[in-house]
Parts: C-alpha cells; structure tokens; sequence
C-alpha cells in the first residue's frame, strides 16, 4: 500500500515536471534544428543558430535589457527595503494605507499602466524621458511591489529579541541596521531583488509603450523579429535569455544563501 | 552615593490605560543576585523591561547607581541581557556574537579576542568561537547567551526567565553553573522566573510580585518560613492554608479558631483579632507516636489518612483531622517505618512556630 502511495506520488512530481520543462524542451530542440524551418525532434543537431546571437540585431538589445535591469532591481532593493523598514519596523501611523498603497500597482494591468505613463509623459511635457529613463521608472513602478513584499514579510519574521539584545550591547539604532536587522532580512530582500531583475528583463506590456525605436530591449527585439519570421534562431535567442536568468537566480542565491550558517555548521 | 546597583523609586506603568506595575519601590545592592518571581502577568517581565529602558515607566524612576534612567536609551545603560529564547544572532559565530557588545564600542579587535575567550571561558565554551548558535544544543546556546551579555563588563545583568527553554536536568546544573558565574563576577543579577525552586536555588533575596505590586521581599529562606500573605504561601512551596475565624490574643500565644471546625490552633505569631488565614507547611506537620506526649509540639490533632501519594525522597499523606478539612503531610520516605495505613487514625503535631498567620 505504502508502495503504491509512493510510487504515485513520485509520478505526480514528474508529471507536473514534465508540465512545466516540455514547452523549453520544445523550444530548446527547435533551437538546435538545421533546417530553417521551426521543427520540433528533429533528426539532427547543429548550433550554428546561436552564431547569430553575437550580431548587433540581438547583443544590444541584451545589453540594454540587462542594464536596465540591473539598475531596476537595485533602486526597487533599495526603496522596497525603505519602505518595509519604515512600516514594519518602525511600524509608522497608517502602517497598513500605506502598504496597499505600496502594493497598489499590482491591481492594475500593466497594458492600462503603459498606456497610461505614456499619457502622463505627454501631458506633461516629457516625451523626451521615452526610452531608457522611463523605461526604468515604469519597471521599478513595476518590481517594487515585490521586493516591498519580501523585505516587509522578512522584517515580520524578525526576531524582536535579537533588536533588543543587540540594544542592551551597546548598538545604536545605525549599528542595529547595519550588522542585524539587515543581514537578517538579506534572504528575503535578495528574491525580491531577483525578481525585480527578471520582472525588468523579460516586460512587454509596459515596455513596448515605452522604448524609443531602434533602440529596445531584448523581448521587444523578440517580437519585432517575430512578426517577420519565425526560424530557429527565434528559438536560439530564447534559450540564451532563459540560461541567462537561470546564471542570474543561482548567483543571487549563492550571495544570500546563507542557509548553511542557520542551519548549523561553522566557519 | 549610595551602594545601591538599581533603584525604582514609586514606579507604575500602564499600558492603555491598564495598570501593570502599581507604584513599585525596590533598592537592589550591588554584587547581589535578586530574583522577581511571580506568575506570568504580574508585571514582573515589564519591570526588567523598563530596568533595561525597553518601556518607560508611566511615573516614577528608575535609577542605576543613584542616576536616573528615565531618559537614558537602553544602549546607553550598560546593562547585561539575557532573553529566554537566547536571541542569539544567527548569522554570526559565536565568537561574533559574544564579542558583539565591544565591536559596537569600537575596542580594539585584540582586546576583544581576549575578552571573548575569557567570556567563552566563564560559561566553560572555549573552543566553541569559530561555531555557529544553531549548531549548539538549547543549554550551549544559553551560556553563549550569558556570555555575549558578560563579555563587554555591564554593571548589572538582568535575566529574564533564562532557564525556562531547557530540560529539567539541565536547569538545575545551570542554576548552580549561575550562581557560581555571579559570585566570579561579583555582578549584580536581577533574575526574572516563574520558578519558585529556580529563584529558591540562587538567589540572596526574592522580591515576590503580585499584581503589579510587590508582595514580599527578602531571603530565600525566610520568605519560604515566614510567607506574609495568603498569596506568597501558595506560590512559594506547597502549603496548608486554612481559614481563620476568630484570633484571640492569648498571653503568649495567638488562638486562632479555623473556620467550621472546633479546631483551635496555637502560633507564635503576633497578630489581631482581623487574622484572616493561616499556614503550615506539609513538611513541618509531625506524625506523633500514642505514647508521644506533654513535651512534645503543642498543637496536637487527630486524624484519619484519606490520601497516601509517593513521592519518592516523600511521602505525601492527605489527613483528615475534621469535617472538611484535611492537612498534607509531608514525611520522607527514609523514615517508612512510620507512614502509617490508608484509613488509619494519626495523631499529627505542629509547633507554635511553624503556624504563620498570613494576611490578605
């Protein structure tokens, strides 16, 4: 009986796995195909596809995509850790306005918001910040919901006691920052963070509102080439991209995955 | 100057509008190990806490060698703290943790590897610096705990229920491993527990809170022998409380005659005709021999075993000396010879000296 129980249990894990992994394998066969054509299991291999992705067409809109990015996960890792800091920790009148006011941008969908920054731009005046300012400001409009999110349930999770203890040692409210509070919430701040990057790197809604021409990011290069063709190197640019955020979640767990350190061993 | 570590002068605190500590005074001297002990919910958490400046007494003062705190922040007392749960930091070694209070200072790191050894040393964990809190048992993490609190030379250490996490075994070894800490140290302990036997075991005085207020203070000993009130007698150690009718003050004893029996009891105490109850220890009753007589307690009932519990080092006896009232008795189990049979008839004696008179 027991035996059954496992055996099925083991096979619901494969069946969800396989749910998730078949349409990359697809994407990833289609990747490696020699004729031009989109096949999927075809009968031979080639890389010669991912020769292309070193072409300006595609390097710079990677470039841009990163680099926005990067600079997206970092201001929304900053303001998200201010935020929850100043609501949770120092549990601020109107705490809980506050935090739906945080956490307002996820009710709205991201078509309605691009049109609507783009709007905004224009009645003001500011069509000139189109492209890579606005582009961040819309996508850390974006990601700070979720890094508010995780720092915020973090600092829920916080031990009151280590605070005081830290206190009666000593530590000012500077120190207690700096050497407890937030190496303590770093697990949590860092998937926000992580998030906030794949947010940036992978948005179309907002970000096809916003980029200046011939100059986009990497999914709105994807699309642009899409309503043209459809070929394996398609499906090469989105194998690398998806290697890509994969490199990028196991870096920042390295960096926060101090799990070894709570969970015993020493230095 | 005085030679007071801590006072409290008149201190109440209430939260909302709820009073929790209820005009509170207290002196503790320095070098001594003072335990509040009390139920949960008698103020005796939020008293540490406003010694330590985590609450802010209502009215009042509190003052630390003769100055006042009112205004001074907890990481500016200099006080020593050691929480239930440890609140050890998890992402630092041990050694980090117990050299934390003096990095935050900015002492030398030499100087504090010392410190951190001699610390590591006192609670006997040396060799333990390079390990992390969560790779030590409940009782290792206790002593880094008391060590990280001792390392920086705080004047006083306050301790709240420290020993409440860890098994029964463990605690009592800690209990001695403590109170030899702060006789080293010589360092002023203020030791919050609910642990009558803990607070017994350590400390030179006991300060029994109740209801905001305190309901006796001073030593170990004489709290267990003389308990003021109804209150302490059945909080510290087992006790036989009994309702008292009407006292008479007689030439040189008190008669006190205990509420809806013919029984009139005999104490040493001096008191009023208000007397409302009284106490006797278990341990204090004597199971008297037919032929003990005339020099013997003077106090002498009869009665009939109801209950016989085996306690191991004792055995308790329930006897009933009269309608509705029964007396434990309390009789080590080395002396078997005299536990007497269920349903047997005993004669029990009980000195003038051990009949407290409490009040309300």
């Amino acid at each position: 009986m027991n035996r059954v129980l496992t055996c099925l249990f083991w096979l619901a894990i494969a069946l969800v796995l396989t749910f998730i992994t078949l349409p990359l394998a697809v994407v990833v066969a289609a990747s490696l195909s020699p004729s031009s054509a989109v096949t999927f299991l075809p009968w031979e291999w080639t890389t010669v596809w991912y020769g292309n992705l070193l072409a300006d067409r595609w390097l710079q809109p990677f470039l841009l995509s990163v680099k926005i990015a990067t600079v997206v996960a970092g201001i929304s890792g900053v303001l998200g850790v201010l935020a929850a800091y100043a609501v949770v920790y120092e549990r601020l009148p109107g705490s809980t306005a506050i935090m739906a006011g945080l956490l307002s941008p996820l009710s709205v969908p991201q078509i309605v918001k691009g049109v609507a920054i783009v709007l905004f731009l224009s009645i003001i005046g500011l069509q000139g910040v189109l492209g890579t300012p606005a582009l961040i400001a819309a996508h850390v409009v974006l990601a700070l919901p979720f890094v508010t999110r995780m720092a915020a349930t973090s600092l829920a999770n916080f031990d009151g006691n280590l605070d005081r203890a830290a206190q009666s040692l000593g530590a000012t409210k500077r120190q207690r920052l700096q050497h407890i509070v937030l190496p303590m919430i770093k697990p949590g701040v860092l998937s926000g963070v992580t998030f906030a990057f794949i947010i940036s790197f992978n948005n179309i809604p907002l970000s096809v509102f916003l980029v200046r021409p011939g100059d986009t990011t990497l999914p709105i290069a994807v699309i642009n080439y899409l309503e043209y063709s459809l070929d394996p190197v398609m499906a090469a640019v989105n194998v690398a991209s998806m290697i890509f955020i994969l490199t990028v979640i196991f870096l920042f767990e390295k960096v926060g995955g101090f799990s070894a350190q709570l969970h015993g061993g020493s230095k | 100057m005085n030679s007071f570590d801590i006072e409290l002068v008149s201190v109440s605190k209430s939260f909302a509008g709820i009073p929790v500590v209820q005009d509170l005074n207290l002196q503790i001297p320095r070098g001594e190990f003072v335990s509040i002990l009390g139920p949960s919910g008698c103020g005796k958490t939020t008293t540490l806490n406003m010694i330590a400046g985590f609450n802010t007494p209502s009215s009042g003062d509190v003052r630390v060698r003769g100055k006042s705190q009112n205004r001074i922040p907890p990481e500016r007392r200099n006080l020593g703290l050691v929480f239930q749960n440890y609140a050890l930091f998890p992402h630092m070694t041990v050694a980090e943790n117990v050299g934390f209070g003096l990095r935050m200072r900015g002492t030398p790191k030499a100087e504090i590897g010392k410190a951190v050894d001699a610390a590591l040393r006192s609670v006997r964990l040396d060799g333990f610096g390079s390990r992390y809190p969560k790779a030590l048992s409940g009782g290792q993490q206790q002593r880094v705990a008391l060590a990280r609190a001792i390392a920086p030379k705080p004047s006083v250490l306050l301790l709240d229920e420290p020993l409440s996490n860890l098994d029964l075994k463990l605690r009592e070894a800690m209990r001695i491993e403590l109170k030899e800490i702060q006789e080293q140290l010589d360092m002023t302990f203020v030791y919050v527990t609910h642990d009558q036997e803990e607070a017994m075991a350590m400390s030179d005085r006991i300060v029994v809170m109740w209801q905001g207020a305190i309901a006796q203070q001073g030593e170990p000993a004489s709290i267990y022998r003389n308990p003021a009130t109804r209150f302490v007698a059945d909080f510290v150690g087992r006790s036989n409380i009994l309702s008292v009718r009407r006292s008479i003050p007689g030439p040189t004893f008190l008669e006190l005659c205990i509420d809806g029996t013919q029984i009139v009891l005999r104490s040493d105490c001096a008191g009023n005709n208000a007397v409302q109850s009284c106490c006797i220890r278990p341990e204090s009753i004597a199971l008297l021999n037919g032929s003990d007589s005339g020099t013997g307690p003077q106090n002498r009932l009869d009665g009939v075993v109801r209950r016989i519990v085996n306690l191991g080092a004792h055995v308790e006896l329930l006897v009933e000396v009269a309608t509705g009232l029964s007396l434990m008795v309390l009789v080590p189990s080395s002396r078997s010879s005299l536990v007497p049979e269920l349903a047997s008839t005993v004669t029990l004696g009980i000195d003038p000296q051990d009949v407290q008179v409490l009040s309300d």
